[in-house]
């Protein structure tokens, strides 16, 4: 039993029945790990509501101070990427090899896109002197503005919320950069296209946490 | 027997009807999982969930001795009321480590990773786990995290205690806490990927006829705690990187200095580590209701009860955490509903121990080592209970907070519990793991030791500490002296009886006697494998047509396995099964 | 070989883009809502009633909810309930305290 027999496909593992038990076993297990993931940003989300929820005067103030023209491109951008590697997972459904490369490479410099825009607004701050904790060191004219005695509080969770969202957007980029170079050698087919459909899974997820991120963070006014 | 087999030749499971055959365990198998690939190589880089578990038992042994040494030396230091031979910084230091390391190194991962790893494939008739290099990656995320942390609470002499509260935690001592931090984060996704490997497995990798009522009580527990580790690790992930930020960065989010809320920090640890104390214990009730059953060759009495109570020990784990919090300063409507929520956790728990007193009346008990083992998990982990209970009660946690009285209960719990359901575990399924038998005289008399010596170490501890007596402390008054001293000869008592184990186990890998595929006539799956099991669990696919403890059930009806393995349809194939299967009821008949 | 076909379902390339479309305006629809400057309670829910959209199409569409096994969908769900009970029961303890951070 510990070898292949004639009719057990090639990339399916010795401990699975056949190809639809692995599959379905990888999905599952993507998706535990997705829980994972949920509750991990969770956390976050739980300290952001519990802060704001005692003051909702300096989310008010501070979130002025965030971009909303950018926050909207950097959405429009994830959208993108999540429509692309939606398409690269069908493109590998229908045995198009040519469609999943593309696909996944504009999924790529999306994500790539992304984290330039996020480079500039975090130096944009920082150069302003918009820093967490004990750093916060605000320009007078920022300081002015944004007077809150707990505001680096409010940049301690934009920092972390964005920082751990943007670290998950770098891993998906490492992924997709795998997936195009298995993709280039042949490895995916419609029979098995596993690695496709749940890395595609992980990109939705970074999506997502996004969808909620930009009108929680950039959209109080 | 041939007339027997004719007459379950085919079982109706529907929609498909299987053709099966009986496939009797040979006793001396020539090829196991261990004879199969040899050398340390091949173990290091092995993807065998039975060779990984073995691996995680080692680490968990390891770490636990060292753990232990640290206990006994702490006991030995409140021989007196002042110093006795150890300063009060390293007191201090070493109280961090002994808990730090018996939580996250041993606690946590040794039911599950280790027990939990060899026996869930076995027992749903799989060859694996779903995920096996997941499961080696898991191995060896846990064993780096755990000296990564060691390493790091060792050098940079850390002394807040397991709970890393704020703001002792952001004010003090940054690097330590900083790597410290780190290392818990790393062990943390060890337990992630393996939460998230057995649901999968569970769900998708039962050999055909195991129906959801059909899964051991043991898989039942192995998959609350799954479910538990999923939903409540990443919080502490999340937590411990907040916490790391809090030293590189100042974020400030939990740092009064700064502005932020250190009850916040609180609210998110437990929010894990609450739960995290069913991570410990639930899948020790697995392993009680598989113990109890076979050695009381009777059905589990009141199966769904127990299945059940399992899950909503999971669910009520999560509404409970801020009863660790109730001197923190949090709302009084938050701790009032905390204490009202903390006396369920008692009921679910309540059904399991009776369920297995019913499970005992009656039936035919034999008293070996694990049952033995079983019986003391019944006493000390109730009397946990209960002081848990008591500890639940808001106006008397005031006064018990902080005391011995806590470390009593805990400890009941966690080591009378935990610790205690995994050696019964452990004797249980030796056999099948080593395919050895240990010295039974030598295994009860250790089971004495470590009840006696497991009381004299812990009860004088519910007495001082309801007298007043606070935990982490270096000094004390003179009155507590004759408790701690009788409680530092527990340990030590404790400390022999783990000795003598370490000592037959030892000898019965080297000089034990053969074990036979099914020592104790359990009706388990796993039992219907060679002793030790072949690399695939099984030399057929398994099916099962009864219940896990159907005793009134005769046991050829729990040796079936398919006739034809499905993946391979064809012809020849069934030729060769045949072939197989007949040269095995020869072998042992003969 | 392939007989049972749950989990493969291969959405069409219209049905891709209409989801992504239909995310591009509701984006455009929260800004702009956001831009109103609703009273106090209303804005945040309006913002969370759009955010919550969203994130229906993408599970249920782009993931493939849609399509796939009750059980992938129920952990989705799952994870969102513990993740609401551990908001809900934290704000227990921090919308009723006397001080907010005490001592401070």
């Amino acid at each position: 039993m510990a070898n292949h027999s004639a009719t057990h496909p090639k990339h399916v593992h010795h401990h699975f029945v056949d190809s639809n038990q692995q599959f379905e076993s990888a999905k599952l297990g993507m998706w535990v790990f997705l829980v994972n993931e949920i509750l991990f940003f969770g956390g976050l989300f739980c300290a952001y509501i519990v802060f704001r929820a005692w003051y909702p005067e300096l989310f008010t103030q501070a979130a002025l101070e965030l971009n909303t023209f950018w926050g909207a491109v950097n959405t429009v951008v994830l959208i993108g990427s999540s429509l692309t590697v939606a398409m690269a997972i069908r493109s590998a459904q229908n045995n198009q090899k040519r469609g999943l490369e593309i696909n996944l490479l504009i999924t790529i410099l999306l994500a790539c896109v992304f984290l330039v825009i996020k480079y500039f607004e975090y130096e944009h701050k920082l150069h302003l002197g918009i820093a967490p904790g004990s750093f916060w060191n605000p320009t007078p004219e920022i300081a002015a503005v944004l007077d809150h005695p707990k505001a680096n509080i409010f940049f301690g969770i934009y920092y972390m919320m964005t920082a751990v969202h943007g670290l998950h957007v770098i891993i998906g980029i490492a992924l997709m950069i795998w997936l195009y170079l298995r993709a280039r050698k042949g490895h995916f087919n419609s029979e098995y296209y596993t690695p496709v459909e749940i890395t595609g899974l992980y990109w939705h997820l970074v999506d997502l946490i996004w969808i909620f991120l930009f009108p929680l963070l950039y959209l109080i006014e | 027997m041939a007339s027997l087999s004719k007459a379950v030749n085919t079982v109706q499971m529907t929609p498909k009807k299987l053709k099966v055959k009986r496939f009797v365990p040979l006793e001396n198998p020539t090829n196991t999982y261990l004879t199969d690939e040899k050398g340390i190589w091949a173990w290091l880089t092995t993807v065998d969930h039975k060779k990984i578990g073995l691996m995680y038992l080692g680490a968990v042994a390891f770490f636990f001795a060292l753990a232990g040494f640290l206990a006994i030396a702490l006991r030995t230091e409140l021989w007196t009321p002042a110093k006795t031979f150890i300063e009060a910084d390293t007191y201090n230091q070493l109280f961090t480590l002994h808990g730090a390391m018996m939580v996250f190194f041993v606690l946590v991962p040794s039911i599950p990773a280790a027990l939990g790893n060899f026996i869930l494939p076995m027992q749903l008739g799989a060859k694996d786990v779903a995920f096996p290099r997941l499961n080696l990656a898991s191995f060896y995320i846990y064993a780096f995290g755990a000296i990564f942390t060691f390493l790091s609470l060792a050098n940079n002499g850390f002394d807040t205690g397991w709970t890393f509260y704020t703001p002792y935690s952001s004010d003090t001592n940054s690097a330590g806490i900083i790597w410290v931090t780190l290392g818990v984060f790393i062990l943390g996704f060890s337990s992630i990927l393996t939460g998230t490997n057995f649901i999968t497995t569970i769900h998708k990798l039962r050999a055909p006829g195991i129906s959801w009522d059909r899964l051991p009580l043991n898989v039942w527990a192995l998959y609350a705690t799954s479910i538990i580790q999923v939903l409540a690790t990443p919080v502490l992930a999340i937590t411990i990187l907040l916490l790391a930020m809090e030293n590189i960065l100042d974020i400030g989010i939990f740092d009064p200095a700064l502005g932020g809320d250190p009850v916040l920090y609180q609210h998110f640890f437990w929010f894990y580590s609450h739960p995290a104390v069913y991570i410990m214990i639930v899948p020790g009730f697995g392993i009680i209701s598989e113990v109890i059953t076979t050695f009381s060759k009777k059905t589990i009495f009141g199966y769904w009860a127990i299945a059940l109570s399992s899950l909503a020990i999971a669910f009520i784990g999560f509404l409970v955490w801020g009863h660790h919090m109730f001197t923190s300063g949090q709302s009084a409507v938050a701790t009032t509903i905390f204490s009202f929520l903390t006396f369920l956790v008692g009921i679910p728990t309540g059904i399991k121990i009776f369920n297995w007193v019913a499970t005992l009346y009656r039936g035919s008990i034999l008293m070996k080592t694990p049952m033995i083992y079983v019986f003391i998990f019944i006493f000390l982990f109730s009397i946990g209970g209960f002081t848990g209970i008591m500890l639940g009660a808001l106006s008397v946690d005031i006064h018990l907070h902080d005391t011995y009285y806590v470390v009593a209960h805990f400890h009941y719990v966690m080591m009378g519990g935990t610790l205690i359901a995994l050696l019964a575990g452990l004797h249980y399924w030796w056999p099948k793991m080593t395919g050895k038998m240990y010295n039974e005289p030598l295994a009860k008399f250790a089971a004495v030791l470590i009840f006696v010596g497991f009381n004299v170490t812990f009860l004088p501890q519910f007495i001082m500490g309801a007298q007043g007596m606070p935990r982490r402390y270096y000094n004390y008054i003179d009155q507590f002296t004759p408790f701690h001293q009788t409680s530092t000869i527990g340990s030590y008592i404790l400390a022999v009886g783990f000795l003598v184990i370490l000592f037959y186990l030892a000898h019965s890998l080297i000089k034990g006697q053969k074990a036979g595929p099914n020592p104790w006539n359990s009706r388990g799956l796993e039992w219907q494998s060679t002793s030790p099991p072949d690399f695939h669990n099984f030399s057929h696919t398994p099916v099962v047509i009864h219940g896990p403890y159907d005793y009134h059930q005769p046991m050829e009806e729990f040796q079936l396995g398919l006739a034809v393995d499905h993946e391979y349809g064809d012809e020849q194939d069934e030729v060769a099964a045949e072939a197989h299967a007949s040269l095995d009821t020869e072998t042992t008949e003969a | 070989m392939m007989s049972e076909h749950h989990g493969h379902h291969i959405a069409s390339a219209k049905q891709l883009w209409g989801i992504g479309i239909a995310l591009l305006i509701l984006t455009v629809l929260t800004v702009t809502v956001a831009g109103l400057g609703l009273p106090s309670p209303f804005d945040i829910l309006t913002a969370m009633a759009i955010a919550l959209t969203k994130a229906f199409l993408v599970a249920a569409f782009f993931m493939g909810l849609y399509w796939d096994t009750k059980f992938n969908s129920m952990l989705l769900i799952g994870a969102l309930a513990f993740f609401i009970l551990m908001v809900s029961i934290t704000l227990l303890d921090t919308l009723y305290r006397d001080d907010i951070v005490p001592s401070f």
